[in-house]
């Protein structure tokens, strides 16, 4: 069993970064992962859900991208024993899915995409009763359920019925549900779907926190901007196939920024270059790095004096773009 | 103190979370809250008045006949004497029949609300990524069904049987020790109706997804039944018309009842019909198979 949150805290798994290597097609592997897969196939009918997809997948924040019926959801459903792979194996924590699906589901958390809501009950007595279909007893259920509730903050609305509850509420209740009996992993499916900024903001920023709790998690999204934000890791999926699996280097203040402006760029580079910049330009994307002043500052600037608008900015803006863009343009 | 000398204390709490390092339950555990939250979803426990209102005017409903089962054995045993009571009063075979309609429409009630607001609602999701199978979950909920339909004919059941005892002329006790027999056959009798019962809604819980349309498919289907078997027996002469009649599924306990409590079944309609009670009891062990067989493939394909 686990240690205290403290101690989970500081023991708790970095994704690891093997050996340094750079993101490449399916490339990279966690040296001790908590999913690992190999030729692992799916097929309903004659469509092939998944095709040969050799994973590993360390603890952290793991995203898994790809479009919609790219495989996600499937290969979720194999994690948890619901769905039997055609063909290859597939481990969690070590346990072939196959030897023990009951026993690794009460490791595991799952947050649907769809409704899993019944709207006819409380906050509190659904996650309560989550937590007792995990085998937490009643009292405890209760209590964790509380404080489950507390930390997606719906603490003071877990006396409301489910059916009173906005999207973005609804969406918290489920991340709650897929925690709350305490879960080594979780697996969320498109967690920040149908939601408004606002409300996607505060679901993203809830999953980044699982690290500091010591939950690993799993989170699916056909969004590249969500999968940047919140993941160590990427895995991506085209068509069933895993294209792409590496560690998703954290952005290093003020060495990278990328910008996309709207109407003609070419002020805005013309700009950068005044300044003594050497801008890297990839279709609309602007990238200025490699200073040593602080990149956002000029970029910010520059946008200024140039009168350009910005459409996106941000660090690494086009990296898992052009990944996706490159695997789907060609051969996979 | 000022509001903003308040302000200038107030301190953000940010709990964190917890791990839990007790024990787990296991299957079974998980097995007993369903039981648990199935009992209290269908008599409207823990929701909103409006799903209270009909489980509670069925149940009150068959308090009520009993208490007047047991009034105008009082009133009878006072006025006329108590050898009239026997034969005017429904005693516990009897009481099966006085409110047949009331407990169908309860277990036609029930049925529906525990099997189809979870697959309607998505709520099976989150049961299966829990370390629970597909038999798990509708072992469960055949139990919290159990429980509430098992309730719904003991209790008022007990109450009559308590009731007539304090009114025997012989003494409560000696009332008691007299009819130990209704130990055994009142329950008997209330499985033979539960598992032919269970089977049906169940069966029709799992292919019809609004709770409304399952209650109604199960109570038209059964009185349904029953008229085209008494088609086949009135209208139809020919010698193979008699084994239609077995298609009045409601019938069959009422048969087997009978069979328990050693009375005459001249009024069931596969007695009139020329089969015995060991016809009728195939009959349900059949369905029950067949109906178990087919929710069991549902729950397979939907996990």
């Amino acid at each position: 069993m686990r240690s205290r949150e403290s101690e989970l805290v500081s023991e708790h798994r970095t994704i690891p970064n093997v050996g340094g290597s750079s993101p490449g097609p399916a490339g990279g592997s966690a040296p001790d992962p908590i999913i690992s897969s190999k030729g692992l196939g799916k097929d309903f009918g004659r469509v092939r859900a998944l095709m040969d997809v050799d994973l590993s997948v360390g603890g952290g924040v793991t995203g898994l991208i790809g479009a919609n019926g790219a495989g996600k959801t499937t290969l979720i459903r194999i994690l948890l024993g619901l769905t039997r792979p055609t063909s290859g194996e597939v481990s969690v924590f070590g346990v072939p899915v196959s030897e023990d699906p009951a026993g690794l589901r009460a490791r595991i958390g799952y947050m649907p995409e769809n409704k899993c809501l019944p709207l006819d009950q409380t906050a509190a007595d659904f996650v309560s009763y989550a937590a007792e279909l995990a085998g937490i007893p009643s009292a405890e259920a209760r209590r964790r359920a509380s404080e489950t509730l507390f930390l997606v903050g719906l603490h003071e609305e877990r006396f409301r019925y489910l059916g009173d509850f906005s999207t973005g509420m609804q969406q918290r209740v489920k991340l709650a549900q897929s925690i709350v009996h305490d879960p080594e992993l979780v697996l969320l499916d498109e967690p920040a779907s149908g939601l408004d900024p606002t409300g996607r903001e505060r679901m993203l920023r809830l999953i980044a926190r699982f690290r500091e709790f010591g939950i690993s998690v799993l989170f699916s999204s056909h969004l590249l901007d969500d999968i940047e934000r919140t993941c160590d890791w990427v895995l991506m999926l085209h068509e069933g196939r895993l294209i792409h699996s590496a560690p998703l280097d954290p952005p290093t203040e003020g060495s990278q920024v990328s910008v996309e402006v709207f109407g003609d760029p070419r002020p805005l580079i013309d700009d950068l270059v005044s300044r003594g910049v050497s801008p890297a330009v990839e279709g609309p994307v602007i990238t200025v790095e490699g200073l040593d002043t602080d990149v956002f500052v000029l970029v910010r600037d520059a946008l200024a004096s140039s009168g350009s608008s910005v459409r996106r900015m941000g660090t690494g803006l086009s990296r898992l773009e052009d990944v996706l863009e490159s695997a789907t343009r060609g051969p996979a | 103190m000022t509001d903003q000398g308040r302000q200038d204390q107030a301190v953000i709490v940010d709990r964190g979370y917890r791990h839990y390092e007790g024990e787990r339950t296991g299957r079974s555990g998980a097995m007993r809250a369903i039981v648990r939250e199935g009992f209290r979803r269908v008599i409207g426990l823990r929701r909103k008045t409006k799903h209270k209102l009909f489980p509670w005017s069925l149940i009150v409903l068959a308090l009520a006949v009993m208490l007047i089962v047991v009034a105008i054995a009082w009133v009878s045993s006072t006025t006329v004497g108590p050898e009239a009571t026997e034969e005017l009063i429904p005693r516990y075979a009897g009481y099966f029949d006085f409110i047949s309609v009331v407990a169908l429409l309860f277990t036609a009630y029930c049925g529906p609300q525990l099997l189809v607001p979870d697959r309607t609602h998505g709520v099976l999701n989150v049961y299966f990524s829990r370390p629970l199978s597909v038999t798990d979950y509708l072992v469960a909920k055949g139990g919290a069904y159990a429980a509430v339909i098992y309730s719904y004919w003991l209790v008022p059941q007990l109450l009559l049987h308590l009731g007539l005892a304090a009114l025997s002329p012989a003494g409560f006790i000696a009332y008691l020790g007299d009819t130990t027999d209704i130990l055994w056959k009142v329950p008997l009798a209330a499985t033979v109706y539960f598992a032919l019962h269970a089977s049906l809604i169940f069966l029709a819980s799992s292919f019809i997804n609004r709770v409304g349309a399952a209650t109604a498919a199960f109570v038209a289907g059964v009185y349904g039944l029953n008229l085209v078997a008494l088609f086949f027996q009135e209208a139809v002469s020919a010698p193979a018309a008699r084994w239609a009649t077995l298609v009045a599924l409601e019938q069959h306990p009422r048969h087997i009842r009978d069979w328990i409590f050693d009375r005459s079944s001249d009024v069931v309609i596969p007695a009139q019909a020329g089969f015995g009670p060991g016809v009728s009891l195939a009959v349900v062990c059949g369905v029950v198979t067949v109906s178990v067989g087919l929710v069991w493939w549902r729950y397979r394909r939907l996990a």
